[in-house]
Parts: structure tokens; sequence; C-alpha cells
């Protein structure tokens, strides 16, 4: 689904990634765990192609296609997308609104017709029962004054309804008391069809209990240095990441 | 004709170019001594006037018909065509002009107009004014004077059309009186595309005893277009001026006022906000003056500006000028850039970088824009925006 290849990223003028080399395997789960500051959220930035990040050398061939040089709108319109790890507050812009314009975007970029105000709220409705979202919270300005949880329910919100193929998720877990959790892990679940894969960033295994994993990376100093089975999580979690630096050693 | 014409010239030498009535006597004086203006024009600092005066123009011819019945006002090269049945709409001999108005277009354009068209909004209405420009090159010179009723509270809808008056001059404007106790609300929607006509709107609003004006302009597109006027405010008075300035291409245009408290507890609210795209320049140069009388004065005023083209610029100089202490005064201004974070979420979510760019500029307007209570009027002001917006995006 997606490979990267020895890709080399600087943000302002410090290298993070260093040559980092992950594939996601079609219908998979694979988490990246790591230190803070090891570049994992700047790994998910480059892969959407955020402007802070500059990438220097490498590649991200996805669907058989570079995607370093695409605009961020072609690659969420083909497919990529990523919950943030900080959701952006926009005051001014309604939520619904802007959910509306981002489904229709994707719909007409797959030669279907566009959705008017009354049939995307018909659609709206499960999806916001099931997240347990309040139905207001699509009637106000996008983020504006959410608290932490009710952004990442409306990431989730976002991804439900845009379907994608990749979906990358970072620290969609943090700030989340254990009742977002689970209605946050049920939403991801659902999008599981064997087609999909996942890219679950996270630095506790805590959400790992409620997304099974297929592949457990762990990203350090902007490399992935192991890749290993669910297995791996529990020896993490007793040793830290210290003890897989020196293994390699 | 050039309007550079009437630049150093005598009393005399201007009663014999302007033809006027020795009743005028006192505008001429009054224009002479603010001079026809140039670069260091305080009211024209920032607006390039003077190519305006040395363009040679034709000359509107002004040949009033029977005005017909009709739902709106029509004013067509500054000849009212129809206007509705209730309200009261003629011509006049009238004068009644402020001897302290610091525009000297707002005077050359009395003296220029031959009459003023009266319209006297009666009762409770919502009064829609279309201004019509069909001739090219023109000047097109004319003055109304709007008056409404004690205790009433009327809205005024004033908008533009103008396809073939390429490279004309309007100048324009009205003298309006809020009357005691009363509420007026003005919306004006302009927008002129395509490199058409330029225009200076010069006005005086006086608001009376516990009157409430409340002022709306928006103003978008690629044309030299000035707002100029000048408001006084008696006892209780209130006006609550709104300005939303959407400029293009090389656009240069803006208000220019002055906000007088002349009277005890009056309160003005003034808010610009200012987007400036491609070579634009935009302007807002307000003065709000407290006087000696105006005790307990309230006084706001701010503008905010979004710089989207790399050579726009923004001349926001928001001013106060207080004469006494008891009163609560605040102003300022700020300029900047959309937030990249915020272009960034949208685009990541599949949405163009031209309909996010317009997200975030509608939704910075939309404060303004929502001020408007009629419905439609919003949306007619929203689907102007986007007019412009995507006429620019294209090209
Ligand atoms: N916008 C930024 N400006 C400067 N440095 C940054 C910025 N974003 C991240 N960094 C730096 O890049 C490194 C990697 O950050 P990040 O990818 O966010 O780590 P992680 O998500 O693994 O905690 C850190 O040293 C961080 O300080
Ligand atoms: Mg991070």
């Amino acid at each position: 689904m997606m490979k990267i290849e020895n890709l080399k990223a600087d943000i302002g003028t410090k290298e993070i990634l260093k040559g980092l080399d992950l594939t996601l395997e079609e219908g998979k789960v694979h988490a990246i765990m790591g230190p803070n500051g090891a570049g994992k959220s700047t790994l998910s930035k480059a892969i959407v192609g955020h402007y802070d990040v500059k990438i220097t050398g490498g590649n991200i061939i996805y669907k058989g296609q570079s995607i370093v040089d695409m605009e961020p709108e072609n690659r969420a319109l083909k497919g990529i997308f990523l919950s943030f790890q900080n959701p952006v507050e926009i005051p001014g812009v309604n939520n619904a609104y802007f959910l509306r314009t981002a489904l229709n975007a994707k719909r007409k970029h797959n030669g279907l017709a566009e959705l008017n105000a009354a049939e995307f709220l018909r659609i709206m409705k499960g999806h916001l029962e099931g997240l347990g979202m309040k139905a207001d919270m699509i009637s106000r300005s996008l983020n504006e004054g959410f608290s932490g949880g009710e952004k990442k329910r409306n990431e989730i919100l976002q991804m439900l309804i845009l379907e994608p193929d990749v979906i990358i998720l970072d620290e969609i877990d943090s700030g989340l008391d254990i009742d977002a959790l689970r209605a946050v892990s049920e939403g991801i679940n659902k999008m599981k069809d064997g087609k999909r894969s996942f890219l679950v960033i996270t630095h506790y295994s805590r959400i790992l209990d409620y997304i099974k994993p297929d592949y457990i990376h762990v990203l350090k100093n902007g490399r992935i240095i192991k890749t290993a089975g669910p297995e791996l999580v529990a020896k993490l979690e007793a040793e830290g990441y210290e003890s897989i630096e020196e293994e390699i050693r | 004709m050039k309007l550079a014409v009437f630049k150093h010239k005598t009393k005399e030498e201007l009663c014999g170019l302007l033809r006027t009535d020795p009743a005028k006597d006192p505008l001429l004086a009054r224009f002479i001594t603010l001079g026809l203006p140039n670069k260091k024009s305080e009211a024209y600092r920032y607006f390039p006037i003077e190519p305006l005066l040395e363009k040679e123009y034709d000359r509107a011819v002004f040949i009033p018909k029977p005005i017909k019945e009709d739902q709106r006002i029509e004013i067509e090269n500054g000849i009212v065509k129809c206007a509705p049945k209730g309200i009261r709409v003629y011509y006049k001999n009238n004068r009644h002009v402020d001897m302290e108005h610091f525009d000297p277009f707002y005077y050359l354009g009395h003296l220029l107009a031959s009459n003023v068209i009266m319209i006297e909004i009666d009762g409770d209405v919502e009064v829609e004014l279309l201004h019509r420009f069909t001739l090219p090159n023109t000047l097109i010179p004319y003055r109304l004077v709007i008056k409404n009723q004690a205790n009433r509270h009327a809205t005024l809808f004033e908008s533009f059309e103008g396809e073939h008056a390429k490279s004309s001059l309007i100048l324009y404007g009205y003298d309006l009186w809020t009357a005691k106790e009363s509420s007026l609300r003005i919306v004006n929607n302009q927008t002129i595309q395509n490199d058409g006509y330029a225009l200076i709107a010069s006005h005086k609003f006086t608001v009376e005893k516990q009157a409430n004006l409340v002022y709306k302009t928006f103003d978008f597109g690629d044309a030299a277009a000035l707002n100029l006027f000048k408001a006084d405010l008696d006892d209780y008075a209130h006006i609550d001026a709104g300005h939303l300035l959407y400029t293009t291409g090389n656009a240069i245009g803006g208000t220019v006022s002055q906000i007088v408290h002349k009277g005890e507890h009056s309160t003005s609210r003034q808010e610009a906000k200012n987007i400036l795209d491609d070579h634009s320049r935009g302007i807002f140069d307000a003065l709000i003056r407290v006087e000696h009388h105006a005790k307990y004065a309230k006084a706001y005023q701010n503008s905010k500006s979004i710089l989207l083209g790399d050579d726009a610029y923004m001349a926001a100089k928001p001013q106060l000028e207080i004469y006494i202490d008891e009163l609560e005064a605040s102003h300022g201004a700020t300029t900047g850039q959309l937030d990249p974070k915020q272009l960034f979420y949208l685009r990541s979510r599949g949405i163009s970088q031209t309909e996010a760019r317009k997200m975030l500029v509608i939704a910075f307007a939309n404060t303004l824009i929502e001020t408007i209570k009629d419905v439609r009027h919003q949306e007619e002001i929203k689907m102007s925006f986007e007019k412009t917006f995507y006429a620019q995006a294209k090209g």
C-alpha cells in the first residue's frame, strides 16, 4: 500500500528523519512506538505533505506512485488521512460545512454526485451517535473551544466520513479518558476491512489493547530500529526503548 | 472635461466654469479653502487622486425624466428612473450642506450636481437603491439627500451596476439625516470588477438625538473606489459603522472617515476588516473626534487586515482625537496573513488550496457579513464576495 524508502527529512535546519524505511501492508495495522522527540509526528507530517517538513532524500511510494511532490489535498483525495496530534481550531468555519466540503471534494474526485446539506446530515447522524458526540458539535465552529477528547472524536468523525485507504493516527489516545478511548477505538475498528492500512503512532501501549496491531515498529533517532510482532509491546513496556537499542548494538 | 481645470482658481473663475447661482457662494468659498485634492491632501494621502483629475471625461447630461413606480429606487447615470410607492423621491435645489466637511469632493459634488435627489423614507420599511452607470469614460456627479422619520426603523440596501461604465468617474454621495429616536440601517454592496469605473463617494451623516445609524459597507473588486464620510453625533446618538474590504488586482480603496461626537452620551463603533489580494492597496483612515460637549461618550474603533497577495498593502490609521476626560475609548489595528496551520488542516482533508483560502477568508469576513439581519441580503453579499474571489483565483 505504501513504501517509505530511506526517507530523510528536516524541520527547519535540523535533520529529524535520517533514512527511515517502512512498508505499510494492505489490511494491516502498524503501530509505531518511540520516545518523545523521536520523529514520529515528523514522519506523519512527511506522509501528508506538511509544510514544516522538508524532504531531503528517499521516497514515499503510495499505490505505485511517488507522492513526495504531491500537493497535500491530492494526497488526501487519493486516500491518505492523518488524525493530527493537535488538531487546529478554526473559528468562523462551521464544522458541518467543513465536513461536507471535504466529503464533496472527495466524492467529486471519485466521480460521485455531491451531497446536499440534508443528505449529508443523514449520513452524519449515525456517526455522531457511535462516537458519543453531541449534535451541536457539528453546528459549532471547527474545533473551536472543543475539549481535547472532543477534538479527537472530531478527527475520527472525519475519518469515518472520508473513508480513506491509509489511516495515520498520531497519538489519538493522548488526553482521552477510558470512555472516549473506547468510542474512538470502536470508530477506528469499524474502518478495518482487510484492505485499509493503519499507522497507529503512540507512546503508550494502552490503545493497542483496543486496536490490535499486526506489527510493532520502534522509531528512534529518525529511524525504524526494530520491527516485530505484537509481542514486542510487553517487552517495551517492561524494559523501555533503551533495551532495544542495546540489543541492536 | 478635466477636473484639473478647477485647480487654483479664483471664485469668479470657478463661478464662470461651474455656472453656479449666488446661493452656492459659501460652497465655492469652502471648496477654494480646501482646494482640489492632491497628494498632500489629508483625505487623499493614500489614494492616487491625481490621475483621475488629469483624465479627460465626457460630461453626463442631466435631463430628469418622470419617475416611474417600481419595486426599488433606480438611479441611472445620476437620474432617477423609478421608485417604489410610499417613498417620496424628487429633485430639489437644496443646498443644506455641512460647512465643516473635510473632503473637497463633497463640495465639488454639490457644485457639479445641478439638483439633489431627495429620498424621504417613511415608516418602518426596507428600501432598495440601485445605482446604475451605463456611460463609458464619463464624469457622473450627483448628490442625494436621505431622510427618515422620527421613531421609525428603516433599512436601505444600496447596490451598484456598471458593466459598461468603463473608465468613468462617479462622484456621488448623500447628506443623510437620521431623525431623532429613529434607527436607519444602510447596507452598501459595492462590487466593481474588470477595471470598471472609479468611484468616490462622499457622505455626510447627521445622527440626531437618540437616533441609531447602522452603516455597513461591502466593497469588493479591482477598482479605485473610496468611501469618505463625516458623521456628526448628537446627544445619545449612536453609529455602528462596519467596513468589509476585499480588493484584488491593482485596486486601491477603502474608507476615509471622521466620526464626530458632538453630544453627550453619544456612542460610536467602527470596525473594518480588510482583505488585500494581489497588488492591491487598502485604506482605513479613520478619525474619531470627541468634542467638548460630548461628555460620557463611548468610542470603539478597530481594523483587522489580512494580506493575501505578496505585494498587497494596507494603510490602517485609526485615530482618536479627544477633548474631554469623561469618556470610554479604544482603538487598534492589526495586519497579518492567513494562518498556515489552518490552511494546511483544510487541505489535508482534500479541500483545494483555493477553496481552503476562501473558507478562511470568509470566516474572517463573516463577523461583518453576519451583522446583516436580512438573510437574503446576507446571501447576496456572500455571492458578490465569492464572485470576486473566484475571478481573482482564476486570473
Ligand atoms: N515545528 C517545529 N519546529 C522546530 N522543531 C520541531 C518542530 N516540530 C518538531 N520539532 C522537533 O523535531 C523533533 C521531532 O519531533 P516530533 O516528530 O514531533 O517527535 P515525536 O512526535 O516523536 O515526539 C523534536 O526534536 C522536535 O523538537
Ligand atoms: Mg508527536
